[in-house]
């Protein structure tokens, strides 16, 4: 297999937001699966929710050791925004309510 | 606009590609992941799902649109910024319905190392995990080289 790059330019626009939150009444959680690359779970959390590597990796490495990340709290609109994109991308995630708040 | 374009060897490709579009087919009206959706609530579920396999339709449509003439004419695949989303997505969702529906026999230790004796497996079994892997490698190569950018912020 080769690769050849050609014409960089300027760098492609994030589409998500960045997504502070993790307190609010509706959780994101995302579970683990046994077929989507770390590396691609990283760069989802990076999409969807505008982490940075860091912490992108760390809900990663969350999902694929404990089997699950709560990746945003907040309301129940906006969870279920991010919820849809996480399925569109093909993780699974949910919501749960959050029972703290 | 980044792009890049990738040789690859046309003789190990080409007999995967029946099995990515027959794959692809059967998401035609199914989601790849159909169990992760069951676990959202019932009103939102029938909502999503149409748009669900809409989007998951359209991405398919990408994956196979990069084996074009050109492609059985030199070994060829272009990927850029425009469709690079849309093939990370479909290779995820073609190596589920693989996972799913061909190789459930394998733990999920072995798909994750892809250490496997190729030379044991049955030749049907040896094209769906070649599969499964080439379209990992397809992943790997556009996350390395399309989108660095993200790992600068």
């Amino acid at each position: 297999m080769t690769i050849n790059e050609t014409q960089t330019v300027p760098a492609p626009t994030i589409e998500a937001e960045t997504a502070e939150s993790l307190v609010g009444p509706w959780k994101v959680v995302v579970l683990n699966d046994p077929v989507n690359l770390m590396s691609y779970v990283v760069l989802v959390f990076r999409k969807v929710f505008g982490f940075d590597e860091n912490r992108a990796r760390k809900h990663m490495l969350e999902v694929h050791e404990d089997g699950r990340s709560i990746v945003w709290c907040g309301l129940r609109e906006k969870a279920e925004h991010f919820a849809f994109i996480l399925h569109q991308w093909h993780l699974t995630a949910v919501l749960e309510r959050n029972e703290t708040d | 606009m980044k792009r890049i374009e990738v040789r690859l060897s046309l003789g190990v490709v080409a007999p995967l590609l029946d099995v990515i579009k027959a794959a692809g087919d059967s998401l035609d009206d199914e989601l790849a992941a159909p169990v992760a959706l069951e676990r959202i609530d019932k009103d939102l579920r029938s909502e999503w799902r149409d748009e669900l396999i809409a989007a998951q339709n359209g991405d398919v449509r990408n994956l196979l649109a990069l084996f074009d003439s050109e492609f059985f004419a030199s070994g060829v695949v272009n990927f850029d910024e425009d469709n690079a989303d849309a093939i990370l997505r479909s290779c995820a969702a073609v190596r589920l319905r693989l996972r799913e529906r061909y190789l459930s026999t394998f733990s999920d230790e072995v798909l994750e190392t892809g250490e496997v004796a190729l030379e044991e497996m049955p030749e049907s079994d040896r094209r769906f995990f070649m599969c499964y892997l080439f379209l990992a490698t397809v992943q790997e190569l556009v996350i390395e080289h399309l989108e660095p950018s993200l790992s600068d912020e």
